[in-house]
């Protein structure tokens, strides 16, 4: 039956190939779409792993007159103090610019065995930092003040994806892991693991996560940071926003921005959904109007092959085998062209191409695959039906 | 003759209702989203309110400072004090319009939080934009040399803040716990245009990251205007003179580069990756031609798939006229003037269709501020699309169908 069909294709090559071609590139289509539908909903499904509810950062120009080591500690010791004796502010941390949320990044390279040059997100933060967020700590502990880096390893925790990336099934407290460094004079610097925290997935709903690694700010970048982090009690309303504001603009003396994480969040989600929205409304459009297509060459075809279908009609094929035998056809071209189009599809999981999951990829081929099918299909049933209507006598009194 | 064609053209639209729907439904849809996409393309890009001048200005954003040995780099807007010391310095520029980057802070009204973003500004600025005024005027040389706390705000930060009151020129306003006493009032600008965007205008001397600040990098722009559009090559050469002297200010770096360039270049230099070699211009331009190319690949197979069975079921009418001595090149040239009709009355749709979907854009305020249109520009490219489609997907079935033995196109009856 199937050989059979393949002839009947076969010998109409040429009418055939633009259908074929179509359906092709249809599937690449909806290839590029479900990837990147199923990667969305795979990161969608990760827990936030940490708390961002009255939680609000606080983003300043660091003051251009604090340039020695010890005059920003000092400046900050004091900032800390005033910010924490308010009683509305439950705790707060000093980080770099990588706050969760944000557009900002601070990515190094580290080496680890024949892990090299693996890129992670390093981020800068105070040891009240985890308790701000509310995180878990999987292995080992959280940094301390007491580890303020006196020695020649600094102390770090990593996450949970580093951790696995790096060592695998293996303990990660006490491992020294290096890194390239430019500068000559940090050349030497090696990082020891204290610690292994929960995965944030800081970047957005909708972001994979990244490795990470948490370092404590120590002296020298003191007078590089500007944002502090800090938890609110619930229910604080906007006059203490008011507040707060003022005292840190007079304290700092530089610009001054609060923003609540609740709000950042839904802002990076917008930014990461709207370009998604965009493309699913062209691939929408581009799917109607090859679904229309298909339709109406399809139902032209069987309108030109009346009097074949009235001949086997004569000769006692019931209606649902002509309708099957149509709609068979199509699916055969279907097949050819995903076929063609999953040799180029494998090769994204193959090649490791966009650094994807090769999971990601193999769903979205199946759905893909599944949708073309399901297209033709419906494509194919109206105009079959048609077909399996004619009457012998009629189609063959016409011919 | 071309009246001729017309009419059979119209005919034969009329007479497969499903298929005129499914090729129109093609055209005009394709259509809709190229005019959509390129009037947002266009209004980022053309020199709209209050970059009227964009045609004759350069404009420097960007510094980089790389280590040519590791290929690593700093990279980011200018100091006041690089502009001051080496921009200021140009001759040939008619006027040099120096800016920070909008700055986000706040301000709390009747508890309520503002975000404002404030910018500081030379004051050449306010010749280089074309600033509508709605009230007042910007603030003077003098009051920036005397450091004086003014400040012109957007249309829409005055409604935020101080509600419907019809005049608010020298009146006070609140912004990062400063007091600035306003000068003017001028009509917003969307957000998309990064370097005119701000809610708040203050003179650079205010900031309070203080400007004199030694350094090279910081976050100001600079906005060059030429005093005619062939003066530009000029000025580049002049800037360029001037940054080959400029050393890096780390020892780690070896080199320097910046360049004074034309708006949408110096933003696609920046996405280039290396700054030296490239202006990232011609990888944007391929990447999007290649984007819409494949985006049009579709609807025109559909198209071309549509036309075929069009044009077959002809068979009987083309034999005829080619066993009365009708050439090859007649029929073709027939065919394709057929397609061009439908692709016409296929823009005409796109075109009333794109016109709905814009004002609707308009009025959603997808963007604050930003009014897209279909500008002669934008109307003339989808026209060239148009024609473009209407001609592929017309020259092959016509081609097939010119190949038709008489004998066997009269027997397909």
């Amino acid at each position: 039956m199937i050989k059979h069909l393949f002839k009947l294709i076969w010998n109409k090559k040429k009418q055939n190939f633009l259908l074929i071609t179509e359906m092709f590139v249809s599937f690449i289509v909806m290839f590029a779409v479900f990837t990147l539908i199923v990667y969305y909903y795979n990161n969608y499904k990760q827990p936030m792993g940490f708390d961002y509810d009255n939680v609000w950062v606080a983003n300043y120009t660091p003051p251009p007159n604090i340039q020695s080591n010890d005059s920003a500690q000092l400046f900050h010791d004091v900032l800390e103090k005033m910010v924490k004796s308010m009683p509305e502010v439950v705790d707060m941390s000093f980080m770099s610019n990588n706050v969760p949320f944000s557009m900002s990044t601070s990515n190094t390279e580290i080496s680890y065995g024949d892990h090299r040059n693996v890129r992670t997100n390093i981020y800068t933060a105070e040891d009240s930092y985890k308790d701000v967020l509310n995180f878990k700590i999987l292995e080992g502990r959280w940094f301390t003040n007491a580890d303020i880096v006196k020695g020649r390893d600094i102390p770090i925790v990593i996450n949970k994806k580093l951790k696995e990336e790096l060592f695998g099934n293996e303990t990660a407290t006490g491992k020294i892991i290096g890194e390239n460094m430019i500068d000559k004079s940090q050349q030497s610097a090696r990082y020891r693991v204290i610690g292994v925290a929960d995965n944030l997935k800081d970047k957005g709903s909708y972001q994979a996560i990244e490795n990470g690694m948490y370092r404590n700010i120590d002296t020298g970048a003191m007078h590089w940071v500007g944002n502090i982090v800090l938890k609110v009690k619930p229910n604080v309303d906007a006059a203490f926003e008011g507040k707060l504001f003022k005292t840190l603009s007079n304290a700092i003396g530089t610009s001054i921005e609060i923003e609540h994480f609740d709000k950042k969040l839904v802002t990076k989600n917008r930014i990461m959904l709207v370009p998604m929205i965009i493309l699913l409304i062209v691939a929408g459009f581009l799917i109607i109007n090859v679904s229309l297509g298909l339709f109406g060459v399809l139902w032209y075809n069987i309108n030109k092959r009346k009097s074949e279908i009235g001949l086997r009609r004569a000769v006692g094929a019931s209606g649902s085998s002509v309708s099957n035998q149509l709609v068979g056809e199509a699916l055969v071209l279907a097949t050819i062209s995903l076929i063609l189009g999953l040799f180029f599809a494998v090769q994204f999981p193959l090649l490791n191409v966009f650094d994807l999951a090769s999971n990601i990829y193999l769903w979205a081929i199946a759905f893909s695959v599944l949708f073309i099918y399901v297209l033709v299909i419906i494509c194919a049933l109206y105009p079959g039906k048609q077909a399996a209507a004619i009457y012998p006598a009629v189609a063959l009194h016409e011919e | 003759m071309l009246k001729n064609y017309f009419k059979i053209a119209i005919a034969v639209l009329k007479r497969r209702k499903f298929f005129t729907f499914i090729s129109l439904f093609g055209i005009s849809f394709t259509l809709t989203i190229l005019i959509v996409a390129t009037a947002f393309v266009d209004n980022v890009t053309s020199a709209n309110y209050p970059e009227l001048n964009r045609d004759r200005s350069l404009y420097i954003n960007f510094l980089q400072q790389r280590n040519s040995k590791y290929g690593y780099t700093q990279n980011g807007p200018a100091s006041y004090y690089y502009m001051d010391q080496y921009v200021n310095k140009l001759k040939t520029p008619e006027s040099i319009g120096i800016s920070s980057l909008f700055v986000p802070v706040n301000t709390y009204v009747n508890n309520k939080k503002l975000v404002v973003n404030i910018k500081y500004t030379n004051e050449a600025y306010w010749h280089v934009m074309q600033y509508q005024y709605i009230e007042g005027k910007p603030y003077t040389q003098q009051q920036i040399d005397n450091a004086e706390r003014v400040a012109v705000i957007s249309d829409d930060l005055k409604k935020d803040y101080f509600g419907d009151i019809p005049n608010v020129v020298g009146k006070y306003i609140e912004a990062d716990n400063v007091q600035y006493r306003i000068t003017g009032v001028v009509k917003s600008v969307p957000v998309t245009m990064a370097i005119s965007y701000a809610d708040l205008y203050a003179p650079y001397t205010v900031s309070k990251t203080d400007y004199r600040t030694k350094g090279l990098s910081g976050n100001y722009s600079a906005i060059l205007l030429a005093r005619s559009k062939a003066e530009l090559p000029k000025i580049k050469e002049e800037y360029a003179g001037i940054v080959a002297k400029i050393k890096p200010e780390q020892k780690d770096f070896d080199q320097f580069i910046s360049y004074a360039d034309s708006y949408v270049t110096s933003f696609t230099r920046q996405m280039a990756g290396d700054p030296t070699n490239s202006s990232g211009l011609n990888i944007l331009i391929t990447a999007a031609s290649a984007f819409i190319l494949f985006f049009m690949l579709l609807p025109t197979l559909n198209l071309i798939n549509i036309n075929i069975s069009r044009i077959m079921e002809r068979s009987s009418e083309i034999g005829v006229r080619k066993a009365f001595g009708a050439s090859s090149k007649t029929l073709v040239w027939q065919f394709i003037v057929e397609n061009i009709i439908l692709t016409f009355f296929g823009a005409v749709i796109g075109i009333v269709l794109s016109f709905i979907i814009l004002q609707v854009i308009n009025n959603s305020e997808l963007i604050t501020n930003m009014h897209l249109s279909i500008n002669l520009t934008v109307l003339l490219y989808s026209l060239i699309a148009c024609l473009f489609f209407g001609l592929l997907s017309g020259v092959y079935p016509a081609w097939r169908m010119s190949r038709l033995e008489v004998v066997t196109a009269l027997k397909a009856q």
